[in-house]
């Protein structure tokens, strides 16, 4: 089942399309990465999702219904935005204290949530002198805070740090085998990639693509790096069927376009002998620039 | 409803600002509570002794700074979401925008009822305090020193509820901090001054007048003690001031307030 659905969404600015005509929808008790270069149309797509930017034409809908139609919307939608920022002059505690009020989280929520985003011994302490990676997990706190089915997170690895991107995706995996459904956007692929299930990727405003990983990564090539004495003779062999070989050193050879195992196969029959062989996997960062390089190109020869 | 206004409450009793403004506002009204008795009787001002009813008035009801701040505070309290970006997480809580609207209002009268109720209550101690250091007879009733105390609750619960309003229909809290202070200050009193007779109608000055000060007295300019003419009746008073709350209030709810949030 669909709990978000995004139909033919659209927002002009003045001069400016910002999100042209989007169509996606995020399964329940799935995590879905929603990509895009900085000025895609993410943010904008999320705001309009919240009820926050009024669409030009389109709609976006909760569990089928306007954001502005669902009622108690943090017990069912937690969001951390942005630029969804506390009063400086405010101490996290009571900038919680504030948003559990308005949504109408349970007590004690608050001391959990704070725990959760390890910011209890800062609770006391003005937002103002925060770190951009303390004010991303204060977010994250006050997005949790009503215990919503559904999160929607905006770069939510913004200015972490490489220990706080691992505690993000440890809390990311620990929300989705919940069962909760999440949509995380990000400029950079490989901070979601190890977390999501599947990816909206978005160019332009424009929609370039939706797919699972594996589907995702299924276009693209594998590269093999081998380790041989015959080097040459093995990329010859490569070379005169399906594969492409390339030879990097006096004893090593790369291959794309063919399995280990066919090479492998290939090499037994002819008796050449391999001592090393590592399968990389498909870059998906290289798929990401190609995909949203590709949206460019054709914005530019429109 | 009620969820909402606590909410609002909670905001205001966080913020410093919110002790700041009254600190300041509880500072003027004792400066020129003190500044008006001093001038009491010596015949220059115009001010008459505060041994008499005119004179004890005059120093009591000094609560206008108390309203106008009140009315900033409103408006602080509409406006700076949008300074601070924090109006993202407000609308996410409650997507009806007009309701925070209207908890936003009413949160704002609240507080500044209360800026209202702690200057009558120091300018009415200051006089008092000066006519018992005299040994003189107090002129005026109990009830109508309460009387105008409550008056300044009122009035200062009008003007931020009218602050309140006029910042969620401008966004900028620059341009409203600036702009009540401008027109309470300048513009009220040149209106007033070159017509006299639109002294009543005017919020800042229909205000003031709730709360028992002479039509006149809490201008700064060329009205300022101007005699002639007299306030609306109290209820006409507060009704006027309430309907140019909710005149803004509406006009906010129809432009302003439906504005994207990005």
């Amino acid at each position: 089942m669909a709990v978000i659905e995004v139909d033919h969404l659209t927002k002009r600015f003045t001069g400016v399309t910002a999100v042209d005509d989007v169509t996606f929808a995020v399964e329940q008790a799935s995590v879905v990465g929603f990509l895009g270069p900085n000025g895609a149309g993410k943010t904008t797509t999320l705001r309009m999702l919240l009820g926050l930017v009024t669409p030009t034409s389109g709609t976006a809908r909760i569990n089928g219904h306007a954001y502005a139609d669902i009622d108690e919307p943090l017990h069912v939608v937690g969001a951390a935005l942005e630029s969804s920022l506390a009063y400086p002059g405010r101490s996290a505690r009571n900038h919680l204290r504030i948003a559990a009020l308005a949504g109408g989280a349970r007590p004690g929520r608050v001391d959990e949530v704070l725990d959760l985003v390890d910011l209890t011994e800062a609770a006391n302490r003005r937002v103002g002198g925060f770190s951009l990676g303390m004010r991303q997990r204060l977010a994250l706190a006050t997005a949790l805070l009503c215990d919503p089915e559904i999160l929607i997170l905006d770069e939510p690895a913004n200015g972490l740090d490489p220990e706080g991107v691992h505690w993000l995706r440890t809390l990311l995996r620990n929300l989705a085998s919940d069962g909760r459904t999440v949509l995380v956007s990000s400029h950079i692929l490989s901070e979601v990639a190890q977390t999501v299930d599947s990816v909206v990727i978005l160019d332009s405003g424009r929609l370039v693509t939706q797919a699972t990983l594996a589907e995702l990564t299924a276009g693209g090539t594998q590269l093999l790096r081998i380790r041989t004495p015959r080097a040459v003779d093995l990329a010859g062999l490569v070379n005169a069927r399906d594969g492409a070989a390339r030879v990097v050193a006096g004893d090593r050879i790369e291959v794309s376009g063919a399995t280990s195992e066919q090479v492998g196969l290939m090499a037994a029959k002819h008796g050449i002998p391999i001592f090393e062989t590592t399968t990389e996997a498909a870059d998906l960062e290289d798929i990401f620039l190609r995909l949203t390089a590709g949206q460019e190109q054709n914005e530019v020869t429109r | 409803m009620t969820r909402l206004i606590r909410t609002e409450l909670l905001k205001l009793a966080t913020m410093r600002l919110t002790y700041g403004l009254l600190a300041v506002a509880a500072a003027l009204s004792a400066l020129f509570s003190l500044l008006e008795n001093n001038m009491a009787g010596t015949g220059g001002s115009g001010v008459p002794a505060i041994s008499t009813a005119d004179g004890l008035r005059t120093v009591t009801t000094v609560t206008g700074f108390a309203m106008l701040f009140a009315a900033m505070l409103g408006s602080i309290v509409a406006n700076g979401e949008f300074r601070h970006s924090t109006a993202t997480l407000t609308y996410l809580a409650t997507p009806k925008r007009t309701r925070v609207l209207l908890a936003k209002v009413i949160a704002s009268s609240c507080a500044g009822s209360f800026f209202g109720l702690v200057a009558g209550i120091i300018a009415t101690g200051v006089g008092l305090a000066f006519v018992a250091g005299h040994g003189d007879h107090v002129a005026l009733s109990a009830g109508t020193l309460v009387g105008h105390i409550a008056g300044a609750v009122v009035g200062a619960a009008l003007l931020a509820a009218l602050g309140a309003a006029i910042g969620s229909l401008v966004r900028s809290q620059l341009v409203t901090v600036i702009g009540l202070l401008v027109w309470a200050i300048i513009i009220e009193s040149l209106i007033g001054g070159l017509y006299t007779a639109t002294r009543p109608y005017l919020p800042y000055t229909a205000a003031t007048t709730l709360a028992g000060t002479k039509l006149g007295s809490a201008a700064f300019g060329p009205a300022h003690g101007l005699s002639g003419g007299g306030p609306l009746p109290f209820v006409a008073g507060a009704a006027l001031i309430a309907a140019f709350a909710a005149a803004a209030a509406l006009i906010a709810a129809r432009t302003t307030v439906r504005r994207d949030i990005s």
